[in-house]
């Protein structure tokens, strides 16, 4: 059974409607993962020498014991973060003669082909065949790998069952990560517990009496036992579909009412932003981005002030990761009710208005929470504002540009992470211009030796495009009006 | 009101609209009727330019429906739920859509009043998401906002085919209602031939793209296309 719905799924694959872009997508996403692979065999096989120099003078196995268990932690945060519930459509299933327990086998089995599960043992094995088989034998060595089996299905089914159970409940991910920061809190700065000594100690243990590893299998056992009656008890239609049903109030946006119709347009975006998942996640990790420019300033080679490159690219991308990443999927977002919109009242120039007016209130809100980046200098904050005005000139159009060549629909209720739906070749053309775009002014100025100026040209051009914006939307509108039936077509093939 | 004029659309070099010619009068209730396939959601899509024939032109009060957007001033359509916004609560679509009409608050909310029996207690203050609605209250709230906005022209595309018998029944009273009052000239489309004769004064047959009857209802008219469909099988 579990066979016939590999099969199904197999064919689900080849014959959706845009297999060729799928398969082009899952041949670069399968050598990305393939080279994380590879670097990870190669970690593993130097790993002794790596201990060695990390730790010197200490047991190279005890320091491997060591930060095994963090590692494991740190495995489950990824998990949580990255990893895809399994998804069959178990809508057609439900109702014929197909016992539960087949289903959620499938959904069991199916969701082990993951690169998280490959990961432990490519960045263990060849290590302890290298150092702890020629020392502690053949027994000692199978202990490690079914210690090292056990957490690995156990971060795995522990991670899906918490994302299963609270569906994406950002409190539930917060209280997650905050105790695993604790965590790691009262290790490292109170030195209260020692997760490494506790992992020395467990490990110790099974190359002391290698059945010990045995007991590991046990949280793993219990952790598959509570997912899988977890699901059995939750595989109704209902249930898998949506989990809250608290009710929805009709929040308005003052602020925006004064814009008119453009302003409704654009309050009503912020809504399929903020109640849709897919939308929300990708939003939220925008925000995240704010904190991009510590990377680069607090590091004292790449943030000195001679360097005027970081703060050129962190406020590119600091105040304008919303425009790049939400941009690059319009008007794919909505395109669930783009028949709607179009054969609605509603001014193709007054939609481009809502555009530019989201864009602007991202980019400004993304501004002001960079302001404390003064710390490291003036000269950033100006930067910042010069690159703010950029992205709101010049790839802000440049986006909705691209946006009119964007056929592709998006499912907005499903997670944005590794979600590769609505991705095509209008998203990897437009991130070239997007991000070399302001080099390409600043650039030749900087060589001549005029910093300043280069500086202010980039801010100036996009003061530009902000001035003359009557005139991009009017360009923008018409463009718009030629490909509309190409858009709303293709928003049809789901 | 609405003239089409030798308006073809061809997908795949299979011809599945083809109306040489068709006028639609201002303030008639046209029935549009025809079994699967026969390119009824196609008329209507042109007719609301959103894809673009091979020939011929959609003109609504002698404009062409592609080079200019006046149609959707007095316009009001509901084909399927692509054109519902799924994320909004029905409330805040009914405020979105009437806002693109000028239409404040307050008069939507007293205008809804009128929806009471219609809705029948489903729709409004459940604090639900369009989305989360049934298909036929989901249609509910398609057919209301297109009322709602006061239109001069009104197309539904299959109103009666998710909604249960009794708003079924409502649902043709308020369209004969508001014909009688408002003089609206109403498209329907509908694979339920009881209704459509009922409400329609004019009923046009599709098959295959081509209008092959284009009738005056009367009392044998339901006769009549109950027999073509029966020799059809």
């Amino acid at each position: 059974m579990t066979l016939t719905l590999i099969r199904q799924q197999w064919k689900a694959f080849w014959r959706s409607k845009n297999t060729g872009q799928s398969i082009l997508i899952q041949v670069i996403l399968g050598i990305f993962i393939l080279y994380i692979l590879i670097n990870l065999l190669a970690v593993s096989f130097f790993l002794d020498k790596i201990l060695g120099e990390i730790f010197p003078g200490k047991n190279i196995l005890s320091s491997f014991s060591g930060l095994l268990l963090y590692y494991f932690l740190f495995d489950l945060i990824l998990r949580y973060q990255f990893q895809e519930l399994p998804t069959l459509r178990v809508k057609p299933y439900l109702h014929l003669p197909i016992k539960r327990s087949q289903i959620i086998n499938y959904l069991s089995f199916i969701s082990l082909w993951s690169g998280f599960n490959l990961a432990p043992f490519l960045l263990t094995v060849p290590f302890l065949a290298k150092i702890v088989l020629p020392q502690y034998g053949v027994s000692v060595f199978a202990g490690f790998i079914i210690a090292i089996a056990a957490l690995t299905f156990f971060n795995h089914f522990f991670s899906l069952w918490l994302k299963r159970k609270e569906n994406g409940n950002a409190w539930v991910m917060l209280i997650f990560l905050a105790s695993i920061g604790g965590l790691a809190y009262i290790d490292f700065s109170l030195h209260l517990i020692s997760i490494s000594g506790f992992s020395d100690f467990i490990f110790s243990g099974i190359i002391k009496n290698s059945l010990l590893s045995f007991l590991l299998l046990i949280p793993f056992a219990s952790i598959f036992l509570v997912n899988y009656f977890y699901l059995k008890k939750n595989l109704y239609l209902d249930e898998l579909h949506s989990s809250t049903e608290n009710q929805k109030s009709s929040s308005e946006i003052p602020f925006l009412n004064r814009f008119g119709v453009v302003g409704d347009l654009a309050a009503t975006e912020l809504k399929l932003i903020f109640r849709n998942k897919r939308s929300k996640s990708a939003v939220i990790k925008s925000f995240l981005f704010i904190f991009y420019g510590l990377l680069f300033y607090t590091n004292p080679r790449l943030g000195s002030q001679s360097n005027i490159f970081a703060p050129i690219f962190c406020g590119l991308l600091m105040t304008g990761i919303f425009i790049v990443n939400y941009g690059q999927f319009m008007f794919g977002w909505q395109s669930s009710h783009f028949d709607g919109l179009l054969a609605n009242k509603i001014s193709v120039s007054d939609f481009f208005k809502s555009k530019f007016l989201l864009f602007t209130l991202f980019a400004t809100v993304n501004l002001i929470l960079t302001i404390p980046y003064v710390y490291f200098g003036w000269r950033i904050l100006i930067m910042h504002t010069a690159m703010f005005l950029w992205n709101l000139g010049v790839n802000a159009t440049l986006v909705l540009y691209f946006a009119n060549r964007n056929f592709k629909s998006i499912d907005l209720s499903k997670s944005a992470s590794f979600n590769w739906q609505g991705v095509g070749a209008s998203q990897w053309i437009l991130s070239i211009p997007l991000f070399l775009g302001p080099f390409i002014i600043f650039l030749p100025l900087y060589w001549m030796g005029l910093e300043s100026l280069a500086i202010a040209m980039v801010g100036i051009i996009g003061l530009g495009f902000i001035i003359t914006r009557k005139f991009w939307v009017e360009t923008l509108s018409s463009n718009f009006k030629n490909k509309r039936y190409q858009i709303a077509e293709g928003f049809r093939n789901k | 009101m609405i003239q089409i004029q030798s308006l073809q659309k061809i997908y795949n070099g299979v011809v599945v609209v083809n109306i040489p010619e068709l006028n639609i009068r201002q303030g008639e209730t046209v029935g549009l009727i025809g079994n699967n396939g026969a390119g009824k959601t196609t008329l209507f899509r042109m007719m609301l330019d959103l894809i673009r024939p091979e020939k011929g032109e959609v003109l609504s009060k002698d404009q062409n429906v592609a080079n200019s957007d006046s149609w959707k001033d007095y316009t009001a359509s509901f084909l399927d739920e692509g054109f519902l916004i799924d994320y909004l609560t029905p409330e805040e679509y009914f405020y979105f859509t009437g806002g693109l009409h000028d239409l404040s608050k307050a008069h939507i909310d007293s205008e809804l009043i009128k929806f009471t029996d219609f809705f029948n207690g489903e729709i409004l203050n459940r604090g639900k998401y369009i989305r989360d609605l049934s298909k036929g209250n989901q249609c509910k709230v398609g057919v209301a906002s297109c009322l709602l906005q006061n239109p001069e022209v009104l197309m539904l595309d299959e109103p009666f085919a998710n909604i249960d018998p009794s708003t079924q029944i409502r649902l043709k009273n308020m369209i004969r209602d508001i014909n009688r009052e408002k003089h609206l000239t109403t498209i329907i489309s509908s694979h339920d031939l009881n209704h459509v004769t009922d409400v329609c004064e004019r009923i046009l047959l599709m098959e295959k793209g081509m209008i092959i009857k284009d009738i005056e209802t009367n009392q044998n008219t339901l006769l009549e296309l109950e027999e073509y469909f029966s020799v059809l099988q």
